[in-house]
């Protein structure tokens, strides 16, 4: 019950190894001992001497990669982790609120027909584009009656699928009448998830947005334990249901939305990483909570690792890595987790 | 405590669940509440409990209007057991009844040794220690039962709501739970589907239709004619020659 304040001494040592790996493999292979010189020159200030294409590589390529990996590996695992309390759904992952739909049809309505004339962003269009699918399906849900217990979270389910359909079928529209095959395969690659393109000001969206989820959901740890029997049953432990969920839910969803506009949605991560550490860590959300974010992180930055060097001169999307390498990593936790019981 | 319901209504898509209910339960009293499947019962313990709002009418806690109280400050005075919870997590016997201190803890209040102490008592009063460590998932419908009525007791509430609670379980424990619930110092509603357990409720209402149709002592109440108006059976009243105890023996009313 009380084992959280234990993640607090793991984690930032193991995200600062993660990093730091991040940073120094690559084509290039960099001394780890480089990369923290530089960062120790970025941060406190010394003066180091570090070769300046390392120092440059480091700095403004690798380490914000790495670091908006694992914001968006822990907020994706949070994610993940709320709505398959919340929903009492095995299945439900970050993007089963429309939101990765939506992104792609903000990012296609930007790239490929042009809208904002240029002067909004892929990301913009994106975020823009998750927001609305994620409030026509609240809408949606809402209007379908939502009822209580296990019905709701149907509805809320079902009012997901179906915005999720609606929208996917905008991208393909809008792909199919105007998309040149360039265009369309830029598009597939993003919708895999992509970090090639991201920088530090990107980071500055990812951070906030990864130590909000975090947050959030730390208060809410008794919360999320109480829903285990489901939301009747939370509300005569005296959660105040439709509050909690309101907030649970809208905050992932914006954190979600946030990381889908920056790097595109990178599938896997927000559905079985919560389920690999519920086999790990058990169900409470007290160490359930802090091993999702820690263990999101580090595999997207594994990820995004593998996607640059397995093949010489070429990125992989890190979508099909985080499958690759999620996929049977899952079924070894399961049978294991089959055993040992 | 005290608990009071005012011309308590529910309707769901414009069907009448429950209707104009009005009656309350003293402090220390076990009030059993019967009547035909679908006549309202789970629901109405449900606003009892503050889980549903009622659309009509209202309900008091020691003449508190239970729309003014906090969710966490009802499930401090209430405690629920509903009549089918179930759950995919693997999570432990001890993990379940530990829920019950959810309403007492908070960022000031965290987990304590009086908190575990309430578990490790609960656990015991429903005969559950030595499972403690057990999975959920192992455990019968009846284990279950006694768990979540474990849950409820760790909450430390004034006012107990049940419903069946012993549903699922064998003819031992369905008397040792009753039993235990008739020496709990605290106010008790309990859903019945056994007439004759009903038998040994301070006091019993019968729901029909939704409405509460008679409340009162078992024996003024359970009587062959309301029985059978409800039930729509007909009921010998037996005498156990051990103890001179009122039993209930029923017949199809053909």
């Amino acid at each position: 019950m009380n084992k959280a304040w234990h993640w607090g001494w793991i984690a930032p040592p193991v995200l600062l190894v993660a990093l730091v790996a991040g940073a120094s493999i690559g084509e290039t292979a960099i001394p780890a001992q480089t990369v923290l010189s530089v960062l120790a020159n970025k941060l406190f200030g010394t003066a180091i001497p570090v070769d300046r294409i390392d120092a440059g590589i480091i700095w403004n390529y690798r380490l914000s990669r790495a670091l908006i990996a694992a914001c968006c590996g822990a907020g994706l695992a949070l994610s993940g982790v709320v709505l398959q309390a919340l929903l009492r759904n095995a299945l439900a992952d970050p993007y089963l609120l429309g939101i990765s739909a939506g992104a792609s049809t903000g990012a296609v309505a930007v790239t490929v027909a042009g809208l904002g004339g240029g002067l909004v962003s892929l990301s913009a269009g994106a975020f823009v584009g998750a927001c609305a699918a994620f409030v026509l399906v609240v809408a949606l849900a809402q209007a379908a009656g939502g009822g209580t217990g296990a019905r709701a979270a149907g509805v809320i389910i079902l009012a997901g699928i179906a915005g999720s359909q609606l929208f996917n079928a905008l991208t393909a529209f809008v792909i199919a009448k105007s998309a040149n095959a360039e265009q369309a395969r830029g598009i597939m690659f993003w919708l895999l998830g992509n970090l090639s393109g991201v920088r530090w000001p990107d980071a500055w969206l990812a951070v906030p947005a990864a130590v909000l989820a975090l947050t959030v959901c730390v208060l809410h740890i008794r919360a999320l334990d109480a829903f285990t029997f489901g939301s009747d049953s939370a509300a005569s432990l005296g959660i105040a249901v439709r509050r909690c969920q309101a907030v649970l839910i809208g905050v992932t969803a914006l954190v979600t939305a946030v990381m889908v506009s920056l790097v595109g949605s990178i599938g896997f991560v927000g559905l079985v990483i919560p389920h690999a550490m519920r086999f790990l860590v058990g169900v409470r959300h007290g160490r359930l909570i802090p091993a999702s974010a820690l263990a999101g992180a580090v595999f997207l930055i594994a990820s995004d690792i593998i996607s640059r060097i397995v093949i010489p001169g070429q990125v992989l999307p890190i979508g099909v890595i985080t499958a690759l390498i999620g996929a049977p990593a899952f079924a070894l936790i399961l049978v294991r987790g089959r055993s040992g019981r | 405590m005290k608990i009071a319901a005012e011309g308590v209504g529910w309707q769901v898509g414009g069907t009448t669940i429950v209707d104009g209910v009005t009656f309350d339960v003293s402090p220390g009293e076990m009030f059993g509440l019967v009547g035909p499947n679908g006549s309202g019962k789970s629901t109405l313990l449900k606003m009892l409990a503050g889980i549903r709002p009622p659309s009509a009418g209202r309900i008091a806690l020691a003449d508190a209007p239970l729309e003014t109280l906090s969710r966490r400050r009802i499930a401090q005075t209430v405690a629920f057991v509903e009549q089918f919870a179930d759950t995919v997590d693997r999570i432990t016997v001890r993990d379940a009844v530990e829920l019950g201190r959810t309403p007492w803890l908070s960022a000031l209040a965290p987990w304590s040794a009086r908190d575990e102490a309430a578990v490790s008592d609960a656990l015991a009063s429903v005969d559950m220690t030595r499972f403690a460590a057990r999975s959920w998932h192992t455990l019968s419908g009846g284990e279950r039962q006694r768990v979540h009525i474990a849950r409820a007791l760790a909450q430390h509430p004034a006012i107990l709501v049940l419903d069946e609670p012993t549903n699922h379980l064998d003819i031992h424990h369905q008397l040792s739970i009753l039993t235990l619930i008739r020496r709990l110092r605290v106010t008790t509603i309990v859903a019945l589907h056994d007439l004759n357990q009903a038998m040994n409720c301070d006091r019993v209402g019968i729901m029909d239709q939704g409405r509460l149709v008679a409340v009162g002592t078992p024996h003024e109440v359970l009587t062959a004619d309301r029985i059978e108006a409800t039930f729509a059976i007909r009921t010998t009243i037996c005498i156990d020659p051990s103890d001179g105890t009122r039993l209930l023996r029923f017949h199809n009313a053909t």
